[in-house]
């Protein structure tokens, strides 16, 4: 029995990979692999925590856990601007904690094989590319797509 | 060899029984070995404590442990008897002993893990063997008891006796209460024999023994005193007797009653039987007995359900301020519903007492096993180090009990391992041979402060830093690092002073570890330490899951709770107090002549206000042990209860404390509130 789960376990995780869930800042387009991703939720009031990097908006209460929700345009190094009813937050799970992404605007889930994606050129200074896994071409729209790891790597340890 | 299901719950009780067991014995055999001498209450504990597992495992069908406990048992029998015999052995017994209950503990963790146990303790038990030997004396004559291991075959009724007849008497199946039934057939057959002994002994006082007397049936063995036909027309005749047979060949019973056999090998003459053993593995003794009367009326709980009942107790408090300060309510005159809230309220309180206080543990626990730890260190190190803790009463969460513990035996390993060097050194440098390290718990204010500080070398700065700069962890010119940023590089992962990896540290896993586990119950560790003088680790571990009375403050549109506990006063600048201006411009409320520094939350949060004269707000004079200073809210919204939530884990990075805030909570609407810590708003802000 313990195989067949583990097997419904694996089938599930080849399942997620290689779909991207993609959002909008400003004009451009994001992807965030589905694995990452645990749910998307409107925006909500944000607690302040004082003493935090700008990008950090702050808490919130996501049914009775507390979690930390970072600006995704201030990280990104764009202006903040504020939130409509487009804005949404997207909860991502990083080494078992999770965080919560505000974004303009989320698209859709789009599938991305291997050949569709390309990595990132080597532009070096530009705040945001450093974050990229690969650029993808899906149905003539340009897609960006954030490596997790290295888009919260500043945040986490090691200092 | 996989746990029949049925068992499952006697599995756990097991595995709880045999962990508390082996923790006193630890604690039994490091007081002996301190002093050198067992006493005879030492003794007898750890024969009864081998004597349980022993039997105990033997039920579940763990061989290899039951017979490793029997070995350690035998060599207490010994010492029962006589217990001069010590000095033959010596320290040899005192490690071994330790070895053997390393082994049981090991064994009974993969247990609990996997539900199997099959190393194989032969090695040990061959070396408790030779122990034994040698303490009976060069040649263990018939006269001393015999070691041979459980197995040893049959126990035939008393040779060159052949009035002795052995009958095995089985009860109505589901009569009940066997071992009562079996009593009163042994006090009935007295009367008609010289001599007669059953098996199981003493059925009437340990009731665990019904099992086996329904499985292998009672044994007794007795001589009658008039013809054997008295006493099997007794047995007849007494009620609930299903079958009885008398066992002809002693010297070949079946398997199953050479296990029942000899519980009472114990009590009797062991000349007068070489070859019996103190066998018997499920069987029960007057040792089993009397330690089944000890036991106390404790129940043990899953942590799981303690954990949720926790969470619910919560969910409870938030709900009943939902409830009361319902905003519904405001306006509405409502005596009745008032006096019945503060009724709730009031049970609620104690609701809370109540849980948190079921899930207290005394820290000393932990401190035991430390001691446990300290004693193989010098051992294996040659060195000479005295352990001392204090405040092992200072109850902490069950949860954080367990998470310190990992944490807690590395640095006392690297405190012995790197810190205190070997008597000769300290000699030298003038220090006492013995080296000390002191394991100290407080409870300070909401938070536990626990240190752990050694007398040794202390650690190198120009060390640490040469280390740091090979590693290429600088991030600063190196003048600039204060000697606290120094010593924090060892709580760095892969950061390791010593040049050689030994068997207790030196991979530089450890302090990372250490903070890691540390910050995982909200912990936060630093390190102070004086070249040539010792190191100091100290431990600060909030009581994260506390419900604290708070005061709901407002500044600007963020709320904020202030511990009821570090409120001293609270004022209007109107009512008396006058704001004074020091020459740095710092700001300062004059109070009864008094001066209180004033802290503006508005202004060290960076909140945008509308109240911003002190004339409009409200003052706050807030307290700790040391200190007293008074903070600027706009506005008090009221008391409130609430639960402490840590920060998130992901945030550990930034010191959110050193800020002055210990955590949020979750208020009755929803919203989140940052809870002030006034120990650090006071020592930050001077």
């Amino acid at each position: 029995m313990s195989i067949d789960t583990k097997n419904v376990a694996e089938d599930a995780l080849a399942d997620l990979r290689g779909r991207y869930l993609t959002f909008f800042i400003d004009n451009t387009c994001y992807g965030i692999e589905l694995l990452y991703i645990s749910e998307i939720i409107g925006i909500q009031p944000i607690t302040h925590i004082p003493g935090l990097p700008a990008y950090f908006k702050g808490i919130i209460n996501l049914r009775g856990k507390v979690a930390p929700i970072i600006d995704v345009r201030l990280k990104l190094g764009q202006e903040e601007r504020a939130y409509d009813d487009k804005t949404c937050i997207i909860m991502v799970n990083i080494s078992d904690m999770q965080v919560g992404l505000i974004v303009d605007m989320v698209a859709d889930v789009v599938s991305m094989d291997d050949a569709l994606r390309n990595p990132p050129p080597d532009s070096g200074a530009r705040t945001g590319d450093r974050y990229l896994s690969s650029i993808a071409n899906v149905a003539g729209k340009v897609v960006l797509n954030i490596d997790c790891e290295k888009f919260f790597q500043s945040d986490l340890r090691p200092y | 060899m996989a746990i029949d299901p049925s068992m499952e719950p006697m599995l756990e009780v097991f595995i709880y029984e045999s962990t508390s067991l082996l923790e006193q014995l630890d604690e039994i055999l490091l007081e002996a070995e301190k002093s050198k001498s067992f006493s005879d209450d030492n003794i007898n504990e750890i024969f009864r404590t081998m004597h349980t597992i022993k039997g105990s495992s033997a039920m579940m069908e763990f061989t290899g442990i039951s017979t490793l406990a029997h070995a350690v048992e035998d060599v207490f029998f010994i010492l029962r008897e006589d217990s001069s015999r010590l000095g033959s052995v010596g320290e040899q017994l005192f490690d071994l002993v330790f070895q053997a209950s390393d082994f049981l503990k090991t064994e009974i963790e993969s247990v609990q893990n996997s539900g199997e146990a099959n190393k194989d303790p032969s090695a040990m038990i061959a070396e408790l063997k030779h122990l034994a030997s040698i303490m009976r004396g060069e040649a263990p004559a018939a006269a001393a008891p015999d070691a041979a291991p459980a197995d040893a075959g049959s126990q035939p009724p008393p040779s060159g006796d052949p009035d002795m007849v052995r009958i095995r008497v089985f009860f109505e199946d589901g009569c009940q209460m066997e071992n009562i039934r079996a009593f009163m057939l042994i006090s009935q057959l007295k009367e008609l024999c010289d001599k007669l002994e059953s098996i199981p002994a003493n059925p009437e006082s340990d009731s665990t023994c019904c099992s086996e007397i329904i499985k292998n049936g009672l044994l007794l063995d007795l001589k009658p005193s008039g013809s054997l036909d008295d006493v099997i027309h007794s047995i007849e005749n007494a009620v609930n007797i299903k079958t009885y047979e008398i066992v002809e060949d002693a010297a070949a019973p079946s398997a199953k009653a050479a296990e029942a056999s000899a519980p009472a090998a114990g009590g009797e003459p062991a000349a007068a039987k070489p070859a019996a053993a103190p066998a018997s593995p499920a069987a029960s003794t007057p040792a089993a007995a009397a330690a089944g009367k000890v036991k106390q009326s404790l129940v043990s709980v899953n942590q799981a359900k303690l954990d949720q009942l926790m969470d619910l107790v919560g969910e409870i408090v938030t709900s009943e301020s939902m409830v009361v300060g319902n905003p519904e309510l405001r306006g509405l005159k409502l005596d009745n519903f008032h006096k019945s809230a503060r009724e709730l309220r009031k049970l609620t309180d104690e609701l809370q007492d109540v849980v948190m206080s079921i899930r207290m543990v005394p820290l000393s626990g932990v401190f035991q096993r430390m001691n446990r730890i300290v004693r193989d260190m010098c051992k294996k190190l040659d060195k000479d180090v005295d352990l001392v803790t204090e405040g092992g009463d200072t109850e902490v969460d069950k949860t954080i009990n367990e998470a310190i513990g990992d944490p807690f035996m590395h640095m006392i390993r690297n405190s012995m391992d790197h810190g205190i060097e070997l008597p000769e050194v300290r000699l030298q440098k003038g220090k006492p041979a013995k080296g000390r390290v002191t394991l100290a718990a407080k409870n300070i204010g909401g938070e536990i402060v626990i240190t752990i500080s050694d007398d040794g070398q202390g650690l190198d700065t120009a060390v640490l830093m040469k280390k740091a700069r090979e590693n290429g962890l600088l991030t600063k010119p190196e003048s600039e690092y204060t000697d606290k940023e120094i010593f924090g590089f060892i709580m760095l992962p892969g950061f390791s002073t010593n040049k050689e990896v030994t068997e207790f540290s030196g991979r530089g896993v450890g302090m990372d570890v250490v903070r890691q586990n540390l910050e995982k119950v909200g912990g936060t560790l630093s390190i102070d330490s004086k070249r040539g003088e010792g190191t100091t680790f100290i431990i600060k571990i909030p009581l994260t899951l506390a419900i604290v009375d708070g005061m709901e403050l407002a500044v600007g549109n963020s709320v904020f709770t202030l511990p009821i506990t570090s409120i001293k006063q609270s004022f209007k600048l109107s009512d008396g107090g006058q704001l004074v201006t020091d020459t740095d411009g710092s700001e300062m409320i004059m109070l009864r002549g008094q001066c209180y520094p004033l802290i503006r939350l508005h202004q060290i949060f960076g909140i945008d206000t509308q109240v911003t004269d002190l004339a409009d707000g409200i003052i706050m004079q807030i307290e700790n042990s040391e200190k007293v200073a008074c903070i600027f809210a706009d506005e008090l919204l009221g008391e409130q209860q609430v639960v402490v939530k840590p920060f998130p884990k992901f945030l550990a990075k930034y010191e959110i404390k050193q800020m002055g805030l210990s955590g949020c909570t979750i208020l009755g609407d929803g919203s989140i509130s940052l809870i002030l810590d006034a120990n650090n708003l006071l020592s930050s802000y001077r």
